[in-house]
């Protein structure tokens, strides 16, 4: 009986006008994401590939030296790319690509000093008089015109059935009502995803079929989840529409219900809930982080002099290496506790969001794509592990030679020996999906959350309404 | 027999409750992003103050006229709350000196912010509009004449002694009369919350008054739409069907279509080269002529003592990426060497003859760089704003930018005025004979005196230039409401009922 109705009701969807400019619509979309990405993507690639290939010729310069590699550190560390941009961008726009492990202090008393890991602040969009354009990813094809879509499709579901008398109808034939809900869902959800799935196929085969993209059995079950948390979405706007079409009598009004409340959801919260988020927890302004951090380094090398600055006999090498490694230590400790303030605010920010289902599906997609705000913290990890593999490896070869005096950071405390190119490590940046998974658990959640308290509510009031 | 039709297609409207959950939800839009908007401005209004009050206190301990670090910040503008535009987004710190033209692609921020949030963009008040009031106007009208027609009242009426002109002249005032309810409103509104914490002065109310007839304009643009599609279809739901996928199509998808246009300014990287090319030249003529002077000086093989001495660090370096060159000569006498007395008259002629150099060249690599950099950045800018003009949305959101001034022209202006500002500079140091002095390079016989130097005064435009600048977007924006008025009466008075 079930499938009785849904067949119904996709016949009807089928020769509707909405069916019909929905799927040229979504088509249209899924070409244009397909095209730009193509169009975009290898231009990425490369810049990314000189990017690394020259600094990790930069290293390989310095590796002849282990004074150089010390002091010098491993120069830039940039983020890899994920072949899945073009299903979620994220603010990959507007984040940094690189970690600075780079030397770029000046010598202070004669005393170079070593490098450390920082935090370059980019604003990519300094120079863009462009107008703002957001980025035909899927997280937008999804989150905001199938949303949309859903909508169109069932506004009218229980509303115009009942203005038409065909409710009544259906209703006094021996079917449950819950039966003609479902029936109703199904068919709405069949004859959304009709048209999407076929502008998804034709934007995979675009992309797949393209020599610049390799798409790995990983991409695929990536694609294959963000699939998943499409219907879940879809599911909610469906849900939403049919609630509010039996709650409301008229299905014009039912329309400007469901738009004020689509309008509300998916354009405003996501940003409004994310300023308001975001003032929570203030990050310090930058112009205070780099006093501050001046301030800092300026009274480790005062300590530094008084002690031995007067001194006649220049400072053992031990000292010397001593005061360069709690130098670095702390300045990098410094920047570190600016950096996890400015991330805890864009969490803050983000956590808000999520009363929007769109802001969650926007998350999940970022997620699973590798982009975003996880994705970075992930690359900053990476960066930081690296570091700290890095140092590892300059403290053990020195250690290896029995001719050094074991002092990091001074030229002749250090082991003479050339140290082989290959030897040192390089940082490479990976993604892992393990990760992915957890960051998206509570996402998920509160998407499958929204999804039952709605269909709960449309069950309800669909079974206690009067035709 | 007009006031009756309007009186009753009035009543019909207020009484609805769409009408009255677009009131609320445009009031509770508005009212809530405009507290975020102004905690926002003056966020940015406090780094602007720290960051004038930071570069003058560096100008006064400038102790000779060459170690002068000069620095200009751009005030954030209050009627960015309105239309943000580019006022938050491009550089608002610019360095001046004589070295140097500025321009908006040299500038700096004060108070760099945070990347993980700057991917939530600020809703303004006219990007609420933008969504809200073109929906309102779609949902007000797609039923106007194909619901009257379903349900016979229109034969009904035209029945009457009544042009049919005149019927959608009703339905045309009415409908915008309750349309312009909430955007009043909520302007009213968001005004009351803003004159608390915002001074606006006369003009800035004048701008204002700009933007609500724009926003009337665009509102009406939409509801003319919705009749217009109501006109030519016989059946409400597909009236409506057509209505919401015009609006998601013009609103939400066109204008992010044009992202994947390419630059019409064709082989940019072969542009840039040719620029730093000739940019180079120029630089390296200026080098030409400082050796020459050295050896007429003849202390050309003597120059590096020279050199040595004066601390003068001499650099005239061209950056790839951004066109750009700028002129450096440097000189740092902390501690006065024992034979700088004998350099002294030379330095003094070496400085008058080469910073007027450097203002010649600097001015020659202008010249070829505003060329280069209007092709290849302002011309795509422009090419995308024509095609966004397409939709109502572009049209509306680039006339409302006028009137803010937080359009590209607005922001130019600035650094307009940091360039005339430059002029300022280089005349006072004329003026003041800087380049011939002692206390270019050193401060040993009294510091240099800043109280009398000019300070930079910006004014943002004036409200009737903003008039001028959003006039070709609103000639359009009227244009098309007549042409749309005009094609929806000839339809109606051809159809048969």
């Amino acid at each position: 009986m079930i499938w009785h109705i849904t067949k119904r009701e996709i016949y009807d969807n089928l020769n509707s006008l909405r069916f019909a400019l929905t799927t040229v619509l979504l088509m249209a979309l899924m070409l244009t994401n397909a095209f730009v990405y193509l169009h975009e993507h290898p231009k990425r690639t490369q810049t990314y590939h000189n990017a690394t290939t020259k600094a990790v010729k930069e290293l390989e310069e310095r590796g002849a030296n282990l004074y150089r590699l010390a002091t010098e550190g491993p120069g830039l560390l940039y983020k890899a790319h994920s072949f899945l941009r073009f299903c979620a961008e994220g603010d990959e726009a507007y984040l940094p690509t690189r970690v600075s492990g780079e030397n770029y202090f000046s010598d202070i008393a004669n005393v170079r000093p070593i490098w450390r890991l920082t935090y370059p602040q980019e604003t990519p969009n300094l120079y863009n008089i462009r107008p703002d354009f957001t980025t035909l990813d899927w997280s937008f094809i999804v989150g905001y015109v199938l949303s949309f879509v859903a909508i169109l499709f069932t506004f009218d579901s229980i509303s115009r059935e009942r203005e038409r008398g065909t409710l009544r109808l259906t209703l006094a034939n021996p079917i449950p009502r819950h039966v003609v809900l479902i029936g109703k869902f199904l068919g709405a959800f069949i004859s959304i995803n009709i048209p999407f799935v076929i502008a998804v196929l034709m934007n995979l085969l675009l992309i797949s079929t393209s020599d610049t993209v390799q798409l790995n059995t990983e991409s695929w079950g990536r694609i294959g989840i963000m699939y998943g948390i499409t219907i879940l979405y879809i599911c909610i706007f469906i849900t939403m529409g049919i609630l509010v079409s039996t709650a409301v009598r008229e299905s014009g009004v039912s329309l400007v219900v469901l738009l004020l409340i689509w309008v509300s959801f998916v354009v405003f919260m996501p940003n409004t809930l994310a300023s308001i988020g975001s003032r929570m927890s203030v990050s310090m302004p930058y112009m205070e982080f780099w006093s501050e951090r001046n301030r800092l380094d300026r009274e480790t090398r005062k300590a530094y002099e008084d002690k031995y600055g007067d001194s006649q006999t220049s400072p053992s090498v031990h000292v010397v290496a001593d005061y360069l490694k709690s130098d670095a230590e702390q300045n990098e400790r410094f920047t570190a506790k600016y950096l996890n303030q400015q991330i805890t605010q864009g969490k803050r920010a983000r956590s808000i969001t999520r009363i929007s289902p769109t802001a969650i599906v926007q998350h999940l997609f970022e997620s699973f794509a590798g982009t975003g705000l996880e994705r970075h913290l992930q690359f900053i990890e990476n960066a930081k592990r690296y570091a700290r593999g890095y140092r590892d490896f300059v403290i053990d070869t020195d250690r290896s030679d029995p001719e050094s005096l074991h002092a990091i950071g001074v030229p002749d405390g250090m082991s003479q020996k050339p140290v082989s190119p290959e030897a040192i490590p390089k940082f490479k940046d990976t993604l892992s999906l393990y990760r992915d998974f957890d960051a998206a658990a509570m996402d998920l959640l509160l998407l499958v959350l929204f999804l039952v308290m709605l269909l709960a509510g449309s069950f309800l009031a669909f079974v206690r309404v009067d035709v | 027999m007009l006031r009756t039709l309007i009186r009753r297609e009035l009543l019909d409207n207020l009484m609805t409750f769409r009408f009255a959950a677009v009131l609320l939800i445009t009031l509770l839009l508005v009212v809530v992003n405009t507290v975020v908007l102004i905690q926002d401005y003056e966020q940015r209004l406090e780094s602007y103050n720290e960051a004038v009050k930071m570069h003058d206190a560096q100008l006064r301990e400038a102790k000779t006229y060459s170690t002068m670090y000069l620095f200009i910040d751009r005030a954030p503008n209050p009627m960015s709350i309105f239309n943000v535009g580019l006022d938050k987004r491009l550089g608002n710190l610019v360095g001046i000196w004589h070295g140097f033209v500025p321009t908006l692609w040299d500038a700096g921020k004060h108070g760099i912010d945070n990347p993980f949030i700057a991917f939530f963009s600020s809703i303004d008040i006219v990007f609420i509009f933008e969504v809200v009031l073109s929906l309102m106007g779609l949902i007000f009208a797609y039923d106007a004449i194909a619901g009257e027609r379903e349900h016979g009242t229109l034969r009904l009426v035209l029945a009457q002694p009544i042009r049919r002109g005149q019927i959608l002249l009703a339905k045309y005032i009415s409908a915008m009369l309750c349309l312009l309810v909430p955007l009043i409103l909520s302007l009213i509104f968001s005004l009351l919350v803003l004159i608390n914490s915002i001074p606006l002065s006369a003009s800035d109310f004048l701008r204002i008054a700009g933007i609500v007839f724009t926003s009337f304009g665009y509102l009406s643009l939409f509801y003319l739409m919705g009749l217009l599609i109501s006109v030519m279809t016989r059946r409400t739901s597909t009236a409506l069907m057509l209505a919401m996928f015009v609006w998601g199509f013009l609103i939400l998808v066109y204008p992010n279509l044009i992202r994947a246009m390419v630059n019409p300014g064709g082989n940019i990287e072969a542009r840039v080269n040719t620029v730093n090319n000739q940019v180079q030249q120029i630089v390296d003529e200026y080098e030409r002529e400082r050796i020459k002077f050295l050896e007429s000086e003849g202390i050309a093989e003597e120059g590096s003592r020279f050199h040595e001495v004066l601390g003068l660090y001499t650099q005239a370096s061209v950056d790839e990426a951004n066109m750009m060159s700028y002129i450096e000569n440097l000189t740092d006498i902390s501690d006065i060497p024992t034979d700088f007395e004998r350099y002294v008259p030379v330095a003094k002629r070496y400085f008058d003859f080469v910073e007027p150099l450097t203002i010649r060249a600097t001015e020659r690599v202008w010249l070829v760089r505003k060329q280069a950099l209007d092709d290849i950045f302002v011309r795509q800018a422009t090419m995308d704003r024509i095609l966004l003009r397409l939709s109502p949305v572009g049209i509306y959101d680039g006339a409302t930018q006028a009137w803010s001034g937080t359009d590209l022209q607005g922001l130019r202006d600035f650094f307009e005025a940091g360039r005339r500002y430059r002029k300022v500079l280089i005349d006072y140091f004329y003026a003041k004979d800087a380049f011939a002095s002692r206390k270019w390079f050193v401060a040993d016989k009294g510091a240099v005196d800043w109280s009398t130097f000019p300070e930079f005064v910006f004014e943002r435009s004036d409200a009737s230039t903003n008039a001028v600048r959003a006039l070709p977007d609103m000639f359009v924006l009227i244009i098309s409401n007549m042409v749309l008025f005009m094609c929806i009466v000839l339809i109606f008075t051809r159809t048969d009922v």
